[in-house]
């Protein structure tokens, strides 16, 4: 492909590339794409699959084998707005979400919520499911590819291109690797060591990453364990989550059990912050959460069928970069987008959101013949409408003051509340009266009694509003 | 109580054989590395490096600077952020060596 006139000028502005002049039969990559996605994760395929519906050419590449060789989540997919793009129904999940639950563990109790509407039963499931990443990603590479994308796998970007500020291309590491374009979608994750290198995005502070272990588990020789233990018939799944000093000690974070197939995901994830210092690592601190007495029957008889790390970017709004820049644009974990509040724990929606936001972006600023920043300007502002960083944004308070408050929270009150339960349904031969005032007694000496009460209530007043 | 009879038993497995469930390939060299090793020896007290790591790599070494068994790797990064002297090199394992995970 030629660049036309009018030259670039340095500060990109007037940039103009000629889409109907391309020149494919060129035997190096060299401008032979209009695009490259670094990463093909779930940003990344996204945002390939939508440039390419819109006839842009583009270059998809993945460091790992294949394409969630190297991804890890979790385990559950939002699919709302995948919906719109791709056939999901076709796609390889393992279980949709029909009842979740909330557990709250002190060291030896269990305190716990679970919901389960019946129309969590009917198509299409709230658009909740359970999927292995290492099938699901190859899955959605290859509509990209059916799309009209180009993959290419076991390729590692090494670096961006520049020209000035623009970014006009990556480096990889294979031979004569380097590889121009006039949009790279930076889609590389939270471990972002283009996107830092190239000083598009600075490295977060510890206290806002969580690291995340997780195993799948399988259970050899108890045909329809899963189904018995969770309660399932035919593809219904679950998808529980543990707070407290059970899950993992005093640090920030939780852990969670969600069905597969055959086989059941259980991991947790905690600030690095609180690994450093008070928490003990993060192997240590599954083996804990997965002997604890409310978890321990759910996974007795299990094998390990795969052990899996991987670090989580939960800054929330004030921690997302700077997304735009002159020929380059931010999506998915490497922007930060991610959901963790205690209740919700979103990134793979955030994930599609952000990809498809940025590659409208990018095909209207092509359309348009311009690379620079302000082109692409409209990515940053469909997401700032979206869910994804109105979301982020409404949570913030919620997270900060979580933190603040942790030890009650996590340690405090869930000892009261389960101390407060068993006094409540204590059977002796004394009134339920006086059971009752015992039980509210426990709780309102965790919160500080009325005034402490009513404090908190304020303070999470807005969880209702 | 979770010493009570009638917890069932969970079988953890060790590190070792917790790594075996996962692909790799030998990239050659390593991935990982100390930026300058006399911070670790002279200024690191804490070893965060050692605590955060989930698959074992960071090991304390007899002179202070840790030894990497970059081999274990599943490259979550963790490192790169805990350590508090920004001392922690790591780059992407190149050509698709590394880790391989099947699930993810």
């Amino acid at each position: 492909m030629t660049e036309t006139a009018p030259e670039t000028d340095t500060d990109g502005s007037t940039d103009r590339i000629d889409l109907t002049d391309r020149d494919t039969a060129t035997p190096d990559y060299d401008d032979a794409f209009d695009a490259v996605v670094v990463g093909a994760g779930l940003a990344g395929s996204t945002a390939a699959l939508t440039m390419a519906d819109e006839g842009l050419d583009v270059l998809l590449v993945e460091r790992g084998r294949y394409p969630g060789a190297k991804n890890v989540f979790g385990g559950v997919l939002y699919t709302p707005t995948l919906r719109q793009l791709v056939d999901v129904d076709a796609a390889p999940l393992e279980r949709y979400i029909a009842e979740r639950r909330f557990g709250m563990l002190s060291d030896e109790d269990e305190t716990a919520v679970s919901i389960s509407p019946g129309e969590w039963h009917d198509p299409p499931h709230n658009d909740s499911y359970t999927v292995l990443r290492g099938e699901f990603d190859e899955w959605l590479a290859e509509q990209a590819v059916e799309a009209g994308a180009t993959l290419v796998t076991r390729t590692t970007v090494t670096g961006l291109l520049r020209e000035g500020d623009r970014v006009v291309g990556i480096e990889t590491d294979r031979p004569d690797g380097t590889i121009r374009a006039p949009y790279v979608v930076l889609a590389e994750g939270g471990n972002s060591l283009v996107s830092e290198g190239a000083d598009l995005k600075e490295k977060d502070r510890r206290e806002n990453v969580a690291v995340g272990v997780k195993e799948v588990l399988e259970f050899p020789e108890r045909e329809h364990a899963i189904e018995d233990r969770f309660r399932l018939t035919g593809d219904a799944g679950v998808s529980y989550h543990y707070f407290g000093e059970g899950a993992v000690g005093d640090a920030f974070g939780g852990g969670f059990i969600y069905t597969n197939g055959d086989t059941v995901s259980v991991g947790l994830a905690y600030r690095l912050s609180d690994a450093a210092t008070s928490q003990p690592d993060p192997e240590g601190t599954l083996n804990a959460f997965k002997t604890h007495p409310a978890v321990a029957p759910l996974l007795r008889g299990a094998r390990t069928v795969e052990y899996t790390a991987k670090t989580i970017p939960e800054g929330g709004a004030d921690e997302i970069p700077e997304l735009v820049h002159d020929g380059a644009v931010i999506v998915g974990d490497a922007a930060g987008l991610v959901l963790n509040n205690g209740l919700h724990l979103e990134g793979t929606n955030m994930a599609v959101e952000s990809g498809y936001h940025a590659a409208n972006a990018v095909a209207s600023a092509a359309q348009r013949g311009r690379t620079d920043a302000d082109a692409l300007a409209a990515y940053r502002e469909d997401l700032e409408s979206s869910f994804v960083v109105e979301n982020l944004e409404r949570y913030e308070w919620l997270i900060e003051r979580v933190q603040a408050d942790r030890e009650l929270l996590f340690e405090e009150l869930p000892r009261a509340v389960a101390d407060a339960g068993s006094e409540y349904f204590r059977m002796d031969r004394a009134p339920k009266d006086q059971h009752a005032s015992t039980a509210k007694r426990e709780l309102l000496r965790a919160v500080g009694g009325y005034t402490g009460a009513a404090k908190l209530a304020v303070r999470y007043r807005k969880l209702l509003s | 109580m979770s010493v009570e009879p009638g917890i069932p038993t969970v079988d953890n497995e060790s590190i070792e054989d917790r790594l075996y469930t996962v692909k790799y390939e030998d990239p050659g060299d390593s991935h990982l590395d100390v930026t300058i090793p006399g911070i670790c020896a002279e200024k690191c007290v804490t070893t965060d490096c050692v605590k955060v790591c989930p698959a074992d790599v960071w090991r304390e070494g007899e002179d202070g600077v840790p030894n990497i068994a970059y081999e274990n790797c599943l490259e979550c990064g963790s490192c790169r952020w805990a350590c508090p002297h920004g001392n922690v090199e790591w780059e992407y394992p190149d050509t698709g060596a590394g880790v391989t995970y099947k699930n993810g």
